[in-house]
């Protein structure tokens, strides 16, 4: 057998040499090299190699669902990171969480840390601080988590549930109250519908129904009458009101009289109206008058201190001037 | 039998092949031109596609799993996904898998096919430790070497990429960005990763060059051989990417 052989034409010729192919190559070196390492740095930065942290010990009974690597938030913003979880002497699960210290100033000694789980999703860490100005946490510290469980509710939920329907299905049983309740109900729509009706149904027993039938009867008779005596008296009324010698014509005859005596009151009051005009011109003078009166007094006053002047003259050039002065021993 | 030989010759060229690497002499004077050459070769050519295929395709498939989480009121879980499913998945399988389609496997063929022919070194005789030197481990080299560089570029353009798609062009949320980024990769992730990528890139450099070291001068037919190597090399992809997966999540 002899070898296959291959063509001359089928063996494919050398790649032509590569032009600066070691500069080219140690480009590529170098760009590899350096998203190598700048990838790595990157990374380790992610991780928080670079952050100079301090240490916070939770304890929890139960620490299902907690990662190493996951957040712990504090206001939705993630604050630091579990670093190991190991089981305590105490039975207790202790997570060691790394808080870079440029976000430790969040957490204080009475900050609070909770772990919830959630129906869907991991679980989250997360931290609450009430009185942002107590002291700081210190490097360290070790406080209690406290495990909120969305998914341990659902057996409470499921056993309330429970509870709820057992209580439906004695509700609905075909010896309960509401179900008695239902059948009186259905007697009562029965009635209703019977040959008495509705009357049926206020009196009791149909005898009482035809009694009470025949007294709302007479009611209604009654009522007729009534309604037909009603009917004359105001019949009666209209005559002595409205009828030819009725109140409504004395009335009239007693308006137009009011019209005449208003009329006069009119003339009346035109009369006084000139008699205050008058007045009026009367009390013009009188203010006149007073005015000269004013005048008047001050004359008949100037008169009377001439006169009493006089009189003074008089009583010194008197020769039988009382002698005025008293004496004292 | 014989696929038990096969898988023998394999690991003894790659013994000799970390030999030789090893050896400093394999990167300094005669040798570095050539091996200089192979690495751009290799390398240059395929950057630049693998780097816009890629980037496509990252595009879609972080659009797809974006949209999806949205719709189930799940986002916050859209960009840890993102992650893990390209860049700790996808591109170095990919890489890998576009290196051997379009270097390795068809420079192995070419090689063996040259050499068959007489084509190297005509009217020359030389050793296979010579030959192990000046040819062999340039090409497995360059093969490695492209899978590395191609991951890599892809994997950082990936990221970059997610965080514009999910965020757009604001640098305010590269804080809670990296954040996530660092909570994927934890230590065992990242070291599980590179070891992914170094073997791809091991299978992908080796297994074409390792047939013809042994085929020797035109012992079988060359299109099964390079049959067989691919049938191989897919097969060593796929375990080592199994591997992975176990270790990333069991």
């Amino acid at each position: 057998m002899t070898e296959p052989t291959i063509p001359a034409a089928t063996i494919p010729p050398e790649p032509p040499p590569v032009r600066n192919a070691e500069f080219k190559a140690a480009m590529l070196l170098v760009l590899m090299f350096v998203l190598v390492v700048g990838s790595v740095l990157y990374l380790m930065y992610a991780r928080g190699a670079f952050e100079s942290t301090q240490r916070l010990v939770l304890q929890a009974d139960d620490s299902d669902g907690v990662s190493v690597g996951m957040d712990v938030t504090f206001a939705g913003f993630p604050i630091g990171r579990v670093r190991s979880i190991e089981l305590g002497a105490d039975g207790k699960a202790r997570i060691l969480v790394d808080v870079p210290r440029k976000d430790a100033h969040w957490l204080r000694t009475t900050s609070i840390f909770t772990l919830e789980r959630g129906l869907v999703g991991g679980a989250k860490l997360r931290a609450f601080t009430g009185l942002p100005t107590d002291p700081p946490l210190p490097d360290g510290a070790a406080r209690a988590l406290l495990v909120g469980d969305a998914g341990a509710e659902i057996p409470h939920l499921l056993s309330a549930a429970k509870d709820l329907l057992q209580n439906l299905t004695a509700l609905t049983a075909t010896d309960s109250a509401l179900d008695a309740s239902l059948h009186n109900v259905e007697g009562v729509t029965g009635k209703l519908n019977g040959p008495s009706g509705a009357m049926g149904l206020i009196a009791g027993d149909d005898k009482e129904a035809q009694k009470l039938l025949a007294r709302a009867n007479q009611l209604v008779t009654t009522m007729n009458e009534l309604a037909h005596k009603t009917d004359s008296l105001i019949g009666n009324a209209d005559r002595r009101v409205f009828g030819k010698d009725g109140v409504m014509t004395d009335t009239q005859a007693t308006i137009v009289q009011l019209n005449g005596l208003l009329a006069d009151a009119r003339a009346s009051l035109k009369k006084m109206d000139a008699v205050l005009i008058e007045a009026q011109a009367v009390g013009a003078n009188a203010r006149e008058a007073s005015a000269d009166l004013g005048s008047l007094r001050a004359e008949v006053e100037s008169n009377l201190r001439h006169v009493e002047q006089l009189v003074n003259e008089i009583n010194r050039k008197w020769p039988f001037k009382h002698d005025t002065e008293i004496k004292l021993p | 039998m014989a696929w038990l030989g096969t898988w023998w010759r394999l690991l003894h060229f790659a013994v000799l092949i970390v030999a030789t690497a090893l050896t400093p002499a394999s990167y300094g004077g005669t040798h570095r031109p050539a091996l200089a050459r192979r690495i751009v070769i290799a390398a240059a050519p395929n950057l630049l596609w693998f780097t816009v295929l890629s980037a496509l395709v990252s595009l879609v498939l972080i659009r797809i799993v974006v949209v999806t989480a949205l719709s189930y009121g799940l986002s916050r879980f859209a960009l840890e996904m993102v992650v893990r499913v390209l860049v700790l998945e996808l591109i170095p399988l990919t890489a890998a898998l576009f290196v051997a389609l379009r270097s390795t496997l068809p420079a192995g063929v070419e090689f063996a096919q040259q050499r068959g022919a007489g084509g190297l070194y005509p009217g020359t005789t030389i050793n296979s430790a010579a030959l192990l030197h000046s040819e062999f481990f340039p090409r497995v080299a360059a093969g490695m070497f492209a899978v590395w560089l191609l991951a890599a570029v892809s994997c950082v353009l990936t990221l970059v990429l997610a965080y514009l798609s999910l965020y757009g062009f604001t640098p305010w949320a590269l804080q809670g960005y990296t954040r996530v980024v660092g909570q994927v990769f934890d230590p065992s992730v990242a070291l599980i990763l590179v070891l992914k990528v170094v073997f791809f890139s091991v299978a992908v450099g080796l297994i074409p060059m390792a047939s013809s070291y042994y085929d020797g001068i035109g012992s079988r037919l060359r299109a099964t051989h390079g049959l067989s190597d691919m049938v191989r090399l897919f097969s060593l992809i796929l375990l080592i990417e199994v591997a992975s997966l176990m270790g990333n999540y069991y």
